[in-house]
């Protein structure tokens, strides 16, 4: 292996994020790019190259992509047989029945079943709820079906029998019947173990129809993988998998980008040792909260996309319709802002490119959070007069001047993502007002502190990368496998054998990858967490770290939870619904913890910045346009890779001032109150000093994103880079 | 028309919409608390519960989840409560339960809990929980009681009654409540969870009243109030003037066999408009009959999807509406008569009557007959480990044609949106088997849009002595077509005995089944739109005003 370096790479819908670390050289290098849908292996090499690496320098490359999301969402599967017990082939067309929008009769009520009813197919088999064989699989139906199957034409084929989560030897046999014939099989057993069928069939068949198009985007990028280089990608529920895993179980890869995002914040959560953080990632149409419990991203299992269920281990990101596009009007004496966005296109007023609506974007520009000649996204100048017109006629509908609009603007906006900091925080009976907020994204650090505000929340942190925040998440991940089976066990009908055989074979199931990447199985991390309820009750409870062998820890573990959650615990039996595993590898590779650093220590990687990149190292050049990579470092001696990268005294100053103080760069008008604009200082976020306070009103801002600190806020750098406000309110 | 003046309010835009943001937070709050720790199966995925915050006069101005049937219900509730106990009796700490129907009610089983919220030694508001409990007693297990002649036969009845104050649960009060209703723990959780759920609310409304002050607070509320009302009227100024008159019909009253018509007059006058519902037929000896609140609710839900989707069910709202039932008919039967059905039978007729009285006001906008029945069958039984259960199933069916498309298969419309229950959880919760659950193929009625399909499913009895209840309609007047399109097959529910005789189960009865009968589910589909065999071109003529 040539180059020692580890390379976190993130596909998003508009740009990739790249940060690669080299532990031996002590250098971390980040970079921003345009993605490339046109050629998605093409995007990933130009990524390498931004941070002047070719793929021989790497050992190993962790992934994070919307291909799965897109394909979702766009509907672009691969045409899938299915294979159902005989009399519930209709399962998928029948759903649960509800309808999507209430009060809309002109819209389909439900999404059109996956697969069509000329590509069911049914055998005869019969379990019950317990595993037991009612019926044998007959075997001239499944001689039959496969027939058909073939005749169909279909490209991959989805099982999923009658409660086979809790006995698979039938949909076992059938897959080796089917791998006989067929590429691409999926089945429920493996994809999704748990009760309801409608979920885990519409689960094993959207996976189904994503094989063909993950095996071959993953035959591209092997072809160009250097045979000694690894290849990771990071998948929903905050981890890294193998290629295998996923060629698979591509539906892993559903929420690959904000679990990497998530996956970073609780990473930065661990390293400040803050007990509970909320993750707030705005960006131009969606927010993207999550709740960091106690270090860990808080994992769901019922998420849907694009109108399917995907039942699967994700980090449980609350995803609301308002960003930086949000419009803002007026309606029956009420601002409103959103849900209607302008999107990336036409965009907000202020990008000139034919939009005229007043977005909250337009509000932050006319109120000077948003700098005046800030450049969106390597080729967007923004137009403050243009924000401006656009706000106007609120202002003047309002009878106030076109800041106090502004500001009304970014109040509203705040109050609906509110809601969002409200759910995540309620769902896990935590209080909101003891989290700290994480703020990461284009937009997130701009609001934060208000936003914190209003929720009472004492402390935000920007952290360190936070405009690369997702391929952070990439860089730092362990590789994991994580899955959930249904169990069903009553307290007073506790069977400990079955327990261990199922927890048996899921730590095998979920060891097998790991051991297949070179993983000790003495090396590897096993968490268990109980989803438990109380018989009768609708929903279950999760307990981490869950004492599975022993009933009674475990029934003190319901209650305190139960009565943190709900303020009330009775002695009514409970039942234990189902376990979930995660199997981890150690973090050998990736070492990230925040080290101390030598203030003014000597520059090193760079984070982009809008005005002028001075390179402090040998590759350094001036770039024409911000996106910008980083250059190979002069030699410093951090303890740890990112706390390299990460530590502001890391960073070469953009400006000409030299490290070891922190003059404004500039000074510009910004509006925190109505009517009292005023001259407010603006700090390049590379020149801070750690350790050395700020106090707001301020504005901290590099190439990516912009930091507000609004007055009564106080700013404190760290020595790893990370942005530490207290923002005046709350405990 | 022009559209109405914004309203005047004293309380600046801005401010108006970050407490009405914090204001539904809240509800959407409650709603997940007791989703998620109370003990009812309903509540589960289902969802049948609601959760609303009202004034002080208990108007409302916030709802969690939006559930049209307890929308009427909850903007009425508290309204009604108040005029039986006065502000004077309420204190912090309080909570109050009630289900009387005649009370902003519709049956028995929906269990509301009202908390006062005080501010300055005032009420300033009330957060309110309703969520449909398992069991209330009455006759049979799930309080479905088909051959019930009157209120008292249906279960507990719950006039206001304070089952908690500052000190805790008033423990004789909530025995009184437990002793009374089958599965005693189970609704104690339920009782648990919804005075959780506005105990949270509690804390973050006083939050919000210290934050903004008490003064601003309520000119928000009554802000909102007057843009629920102006968005109703420009719903009602889209409607072209004029009288109309609709009428649909239930299958039977539960006691005798005669169809039994809802009708209704519509007269829209500018941006008011009148619902007058005298000519319905007299109450019913058998439980269809409903609450004037429920009339409401289905008006309400009819103008919002024909014509305004942004009317909000705020208190509002229902100030250009005016909603005549008469006393001792179907809708307004006074307090001694069953409703248990009329809940979501009844609303979903007058729902429908309203739709066919507006159809002259363009059919492009509405829908052919669907499944406006719940198509309820609750199974009673003792499972192989001794534990008495109840299984309430509600069935969708094929979805009524529109103008330019099909009818979806099996699912839910109108008035309610109750999720089904995995033939996966059936099997592992209740002695049952389900045998299949498949579409039943060509249900849909003809038309040159077809309606979509109803479901075929089948529950095998695996105990001794099960009790059955059903409760639907659309079993002998089927699902309308419109505009020339053909009915949807009606709905079916057949039990094939162990023995292999077959007989129809009527659409309200309670029955006793044994091991190995199994009871074949078949629901309606939808009706079709357009005359079959007419090309779309032909149809494609503007819409018509």
């Amino acid at each position: 292996m040539s180059g020692g370096w580890r390379v976190g790479v993130d596909v998003g819908g508009t740009f990739t994020d790249v940060i690669a670390v080299n532990r031996t050289r002590r250098d971390t290098r980040v970079a921003k790019v345009p993605s490339r849908s046109d050629d998605r292996v093409a995007g990933l090499l130009a990524a390498l190259r931004a941070v002047d690496l070719a793929w021989p320098d790497v050992d190993d490359l962790i992934h994070g992509t919307t291909l799965v999301t897109n394909a979702i969402v766009e509907d672009d599967l691969a045409e899938v047989a299915l294979i159902s017990t005989r009399g519930f082939s209709d399962t998928l067309a029948i759903g649960r029945q509800n309808r999507r929008h209430l009060y809309r009769l002109d819209l389909p009520p439900k999404a059109v079943p996956q697969v069509p009813a000329e590509r069911r197919f049914e055998v005869r088999e019969r379990l019950d709820h317990e595993g037991q064989v009612l019926e044998p699989m007959d075997p001239r139906t499944v001689d039959e079906a496969l027939r058909r199957i073939e005749e169909s034409g279909a490209a991959a084929v989805a099982v999923s029998l009658l409660h086979s989560y809790t006995n698979p030897a039938h949909e076992e046999a059938l897959g080796g019947r089917l791998r006989e014939r067929f590429p691409f099989v999926a089945l429920s057993s493996r994809v999704s173990p748990e009760a309801r069928e409608y979920e885990r069939t519409a689960t094993t068949a959207l996976s189904a129809g994503l094989m063909p198009l993950a095996a071959s985007y993953l035959d591209r990028i092997e072809a160009a993988r250097p045979a000694d280089s690894r290849l990771h990608l990071f998948h929903s529920a905050g981890g890294m998998a193998s290629p295998e895993a996923l060629r698979e179980l591509p539906l892993g890869l559903a929420a690959s980008g904000p679990a990497a995002g998530v996956a970073a914040a609780g990473r930065i959560a661990r390293d400040l040792d803050v007990e509970h953080a909320i993750s707030f990632d705005m960006g131009g149409t969606t927010t993207d909260v999550c709740l960091i419990f106690g270090g860990e991203a808080q994992i769901s299992s019922d998420r849907t996309l694009g109108g399917r269920p995907l039942r699967q281990p994700m980090v449980a990101v609350e995803s609301i319709g308002a960003g930086g596009g949000s419009i803002a009007r007026l309606d029956h004496g009420a601002l409103v802002v959103g849900p209607e966005s302008a999107g990336a296109d036409p965009g907000p007023a202020c990008y000139a490119r034919g939009g005229s609506r007043p977005t909250v974007s337009d509000a932050n520009l006319v109120l000077g959070y948003m700098a005046p000649d800030r450049i969106i996204g390597g080729d967007i100048r923004v137009d403050p007069a243009a924000a401006r017109t656009a706000i106007a006629p609120l202002a003047s509908a309002m009878g106030m001047s076109v800041e106090a609009a502004a500001l009304g603007v970014v109040r509203v906006a705040n109050s609906t993502m509110l809601r969002a900091l409200r759910r995540v925080t309620v769902e896990r009976g935590v209080d909101g007002r003891q989290c700290t907020l994480l703020a990461f994204g284009g937009a997130g650090p701009m609001h934060a502190v208000e936003l914190a505000r209003a929720f009472s929340i004492a402390k935000v942190v920007v952290p360190a990368h936070s405009s690369v925040f997702s391929a952070l998440g990439c860089v730092s991940a362990r590789m994991s496998y994580a899955q959930q089976r249904t169990l069903r066990m009553a307290v007073d009908e506790w069977d400990a054998q079955r327990l261990e055989r199922a927890r048996e074979d899921l730590r095998s199931r979920l060891a097998a990858p790991l051991a297949a990447a070179g993983c000790g199985e003495g090396e590897m991390a096993v968490e268990e967490v109980a989803a438990i309820r109380y018989r009768g009750q609708s929903y279950a409870i999760e307990i981490p770290d869950a004492a599975l062998d022993d009933p009674a820890r475990l029934t003190r573990d319901f209650l305190d939870r139960h009565r943190a959650l709900y303020g009330f615990a009775t002695g009514e039996p409970w039942e234990l619904v189902s376990i979930r595993l995660r199997v981890s590898a150690p973090s050998t590779s990736g070492e990230l913890r925040p080290a101390p650093v030598e203030s003014g220590g000597s520059p090193s990687a760079r984070t982009p910045s809008s005005s002028v990149v001075s390179g402090g190292s040998p590759s350094a050049r001036t770039p024409s346009s911000p996106v910008v990579s980083g250059g190979s470092s002069s030699a410093r001696t951090p303890s740890s890779p990112v706390a390299s990268g990460g530590s502001p005294a890391a960073m070469t100053p953009s400006s000409s001032v030299a490290s070891g103080g922190s003059p404004p760069a500039r000074t510009l008008p910004c509006t925190f109150e109505a009517g009292a604009t005023a001259a407010t200082p603006r700090y390049d976020r590379a020149a801070l000093v750690p350790g050395r306070a700020l106090a707001g009103p301020a504005i901290v801002e590099d190439a990516w994103s912009t930091v507000v600190v609004p007055p009564g806020a106080t700013l404190v750098p760290d020595e790893a880079g990370h942005l530490h406000i207290a923002t005046g309110t709350g405990t | 028309m022009p559209p109405s003046a914004d309203p005047v309010t004293s309380v600046d835009p801005v401010t108006l919409e970050v407490i009405r943001n914090a204001l539904s937070a809240t509800a959407e709050e409650m709603s997940l608390v007791v989703m998620r720790s109370a003990r009812s199966p309903l509540l589960r995925e289902a969802g049948d519960l609601s959760s609303a915050l009202t004034d002080a006069d208990g108007h409302l101005v916030a709802q969690g989840r939006d559930i049209p049937m307890h929308m009427g219900v909850m903007s009425f509730t508290v309204r009604e409560f108040l005029k039986r106990v006065p502000k004077s009796r309420l204190a912090p700490g309080d909570v109050w339960f009630l289900n009387l129907p005649e009370i902003g009610g519709n049956h028995l089983p929906d269990v509301k809990a009202i908390r006062p919220v005080f501010a300055d030694g005032a009420v300033v508001a009330f957060a309110v929980s309703l969520a449909h409990w398992a069991d209330v007693g009455g006759a049979v297990p799930g309080s479905y009681v088909a051959g019930a002649t009157d209120a008292w036969q249906e279960g507990l009845r719950i006039p206001p009654f304070r089952l908690f104050t500052a000190r805790g649960p008033h423990r004789e009060n909530l025995d009184m409540v437990l002793a009374n209703v089958r599965g005693a723990e189970e609704r104690e959780g339920d009782v648990l969870a919804q005075m959780a759920a506005t105990r949270g609310a509690e804390e973050h409304l006083h939050h919000l009243f210290a934050e903004h002050g008490a003064g601003t607070v309520l000119a928000a509320i009554a802000a909102i109030h007057d843009r629920a009302e102006a968005r109703m009227r420009e719903a009602l100024a889209a409607v072209p003037d004029g009288t109309y008159v609709g009428e649909d019909w239930l299958d039977d009253d539960a006691a005798g066999d005669e169809p039994i018509p809802v009708r209704v007059r519509v007269t829209i006058d500018g941006d008011r408009a009148t619902f007058d519902f005298s000519e319905t037929a007299d109450a019913a000896r058998g439980p269809v009959n409903t609450t004037p609140f429920i009339a409401a609710a289905s008006v309400f839900y009819v103008v919002k999807t024909l014509f305004g989707p942004d009317v909000q069910p705020g208190g509002g709202c229902y100030r250009p509406l005016e909603i005549i039932t008469r006393p001792g008919s179907l809708l307004d039967p006074g307090p001694d008569r069953p409703v248990v059905g009329g809940n979501h039978e009844t609303s979903q007729r007058v729902a429908d009557a309203v739709f066919r009285a507006l159809e002259p006001t363009g059919p492009e906008r509405l829908s052919a007959g669907g499944p406006t029945t719940s198509g309820l069958v609750l199974f009673g039984g003792r499972r192989a480990d001794g534990v008495w259960t109840t299984f309430y199933e509600t069935h969708g069916g094929g979805e009524g044609a529109r103008h330019d498309r099909d009818g979806a298969p099996v699912v839910r419309v109108h008035m309610s949106n109750v999720m089904n229950t995995p033939a996966e959880v059936v099997e592992a919760e209740y002695p049952i088997r389900v045998e299949c659950q498949r579409l039943r193929r060509g249900s849909g009625g003809a038309g040159r849009r077809r309606g979509g399909d109803g479901l075929h499913r089948e529950y095998r009895v695996l105990c001794d002595d099960m009790s059955v209840t059903s409760m639907f309609e659309r079993r002998v007047v089927p699902p309308y077509g419109l505009q020339g399109g053909e009915p949807g097959a009606p709905f079916r529910v057949t039990v094939v005995g162990a023995d292999g005789r077959r007989r129809e189960l009527p659409g309200k009865a309670n029955v006793r089944l044994g091991q190995g009968d199994v009871v074949v589910v078949e629901s309606c589909g939808g009706g079709g739109y357009g005359a079959p065999g007419t090309a779309d071109s032909a149809h494609s003529h503007e819409i018509r005003r």
